[in-house]
């Protein structure tokens, strides 16, 4: 489990890591029944704060993505594949809040952000072909 | 616990310059402190206090619960210290750096300096001389942490040094810190002390002006852009606890506590104002808004017309 953190995109520390993990189940990087690395490792591969990491794992516990396994540390729970993907949407919706709202402040119609993400979309599937 | 910093309404004059003006501060036992702010605002003095290097004026100072001006030496040999630029013996290899430092401290030195010297790729047979300057900040950093000590200070650790001596610094001071042990860093490298650190305290002018949890200080802070027509247009009053607000020209940042942004928005609408542009800034950016505003306060305040033009072009210019 890679973990990409910056600094300077508004989202949180921890809840980069958070999202980063469940995209992680999402995509089947992480299975269910593995074991995300410990606090401690994940902060060095990271760099960041051990307590940010603890909180992180605290939300994914909370919301039953992680769960632990006695002496062993956490595991991704047996549901988890499920939840990750239903929040999938939720978690881009987010990201997507914040642009629109740069486009409305900036008088950019509807109709522009709906051709703008169709032309976006289309030059990316042209790139990942081959 | 007891904290591993004290400092009780210190202060500490060279000449004209005030370096430190009354401040009062502890640091927690296990936490990874930040000490930020502009040069010359009293970071490097703070720490020469708290290692005995010079004493304050007024003031209490405990470093590990011990007086620096009595107990100097025993202050150093307990904390780790690096500098930016830090003194080595150029005539020795990596290897006998660390056995003349075991001289100084408890068995079990030369074992983990060797450990940490190991960690970081370092030549034992090399000569510091022939060091680039990352690999003499890597060997001045295994001698400041081979005692394993509770407290790691730490002054401009990473300034010069490329990307990947600058992560293994980070990496080592979190290593610190999740033994429950205390870094006190002082830096310009923002994104890394926003990576790393538990508190954050900003100097300014020698006072302390910020200090508080990162995590506290980043959720509470919200920055307010505003545009008006003209710069004849007097700005609104921005609805919570203002922290800083600049002008250029027309154009209005404020830096808000606790902001109420449905206020905001009722009041940009009810003057027939442009609505507001609100984001949440990164610590860099509050940062830069506090500086900015200190300094043309600053310039305000030794104020001949000329100096307050010209802090007022500046600010303008920007």
């Amino acid at each position: 489990m890679i973990c990409q953190i910056d600094t300077n995109n508004g989202i949180p520390i921890y809840e980069q890591i958070c999202r980063q993990v469940k995209f992680a189940i999402a995509n089947g990087s992480l299975l269910v029944g593995e074991h995300v690395p410990s606090v401690r490792d994940m902060a060095t591969r990271a760099a960041v704060n051990v307590n940010t990491v603890a909180r992180a794992y605290r939300d994914l516990q909370a919301e039953g993505v992680l769960v632990s396994i006695r002496g062993t540390g956490l595991a991704i729970s047996a549901d988890a594949l499920e939840k990750c993907r239903r929040s999938r949407l939720d978690m881009i919706g987010e990201r997507l809040r914040y642009i629109l709202r740069e486009a409305m402040q900036n008088g950019v119609t509807s109709d522009e952000i709906r051709s703008l993400v169709q032309s976006e979309w289309d030059a990316m599937q042209m790139e990942s072909s081959p | 616990m007891n904290p591993v910093i004290q400092l009780n309404c210190v202060s500490k004059r060279f000449g004209k310059v005030q370096a430190l003006d009354d401040v009062t501060l502890q640091i927690q036992p296990g936490t990874v402190c930040a000490v930020l702010g502009a040069n010359g605002a009293g970071k490097s003095t703070a720490i020469r206090l708290l290692l005995g290097f010079e004493s304050p004026d007024r003031g209490g100072i405990e470093v590990l619960g011990m007086n620096p001006h009595t107990h100097a030496l025993e202050i150093r040999s307990r904390v780790g210290y690096v500098s930016d630029a830090p003194p080595l013996y150029e005539w020795m290899t990596v290897q006998e750096i660390g056995w003349f430092a075991a001289g100084f401290y408890p068995t079990g030195y030369q074992a983990e300096y060797d450990k940490l010297t190991k960690r970081f790729d370092l030549d034992p047979s090399q000569k510091i001389k022939g060091l680039s300057k990352g690999t003499r900040a890597k060997v001045a950093l295994s001698l400041a942490m081979a005692h394993r000590p509770p407290l790691l200070i730490m002054d401009e650790p990473t300034s010069g040094l490329d990307p990947l001596v600058r992560r293994e610094f980070l990496e080592s001071m979190i290593d610190v810190a999740a033994e429950g042990r205390s870094v006190l860093l002082s830096s310009h490298q923002v994104g890394e002390v926003e990576r790393v650190a538990d508190d954050v305290i900003v100097l300014m002018n020698g006072k302390v002006v910020a200090h508080e949890r990162l995590e506290d200080l980043k959720q509470s802070v919200t920055e307010v852009a505003l545009s008006l027509p003209t710069a004849d247009v007097a700005p609104p009053a921005i609805p919570g606890n203002r922290v800083a607000h600049v002008a250029y020209g027309h154009e209005h940042v404020w830096l808000v506590r606790d902001l109420d942004a449905g206020r905001l928005a009722d009041h940009c609408r009810s003057q027939e104002l442009p609505q507001a542009i609100v984001r949440k800034p990164s610590l860099e950016e509050i940062l830069q808004t506090l500086l900015r505003q200190n300094r043309n306060q600053h310039a305000a305040v030794m104020a001949t017309p000329a100096a307050l033009m010209a802090a007022k072009d500046r600010s303008i210019n920007k």
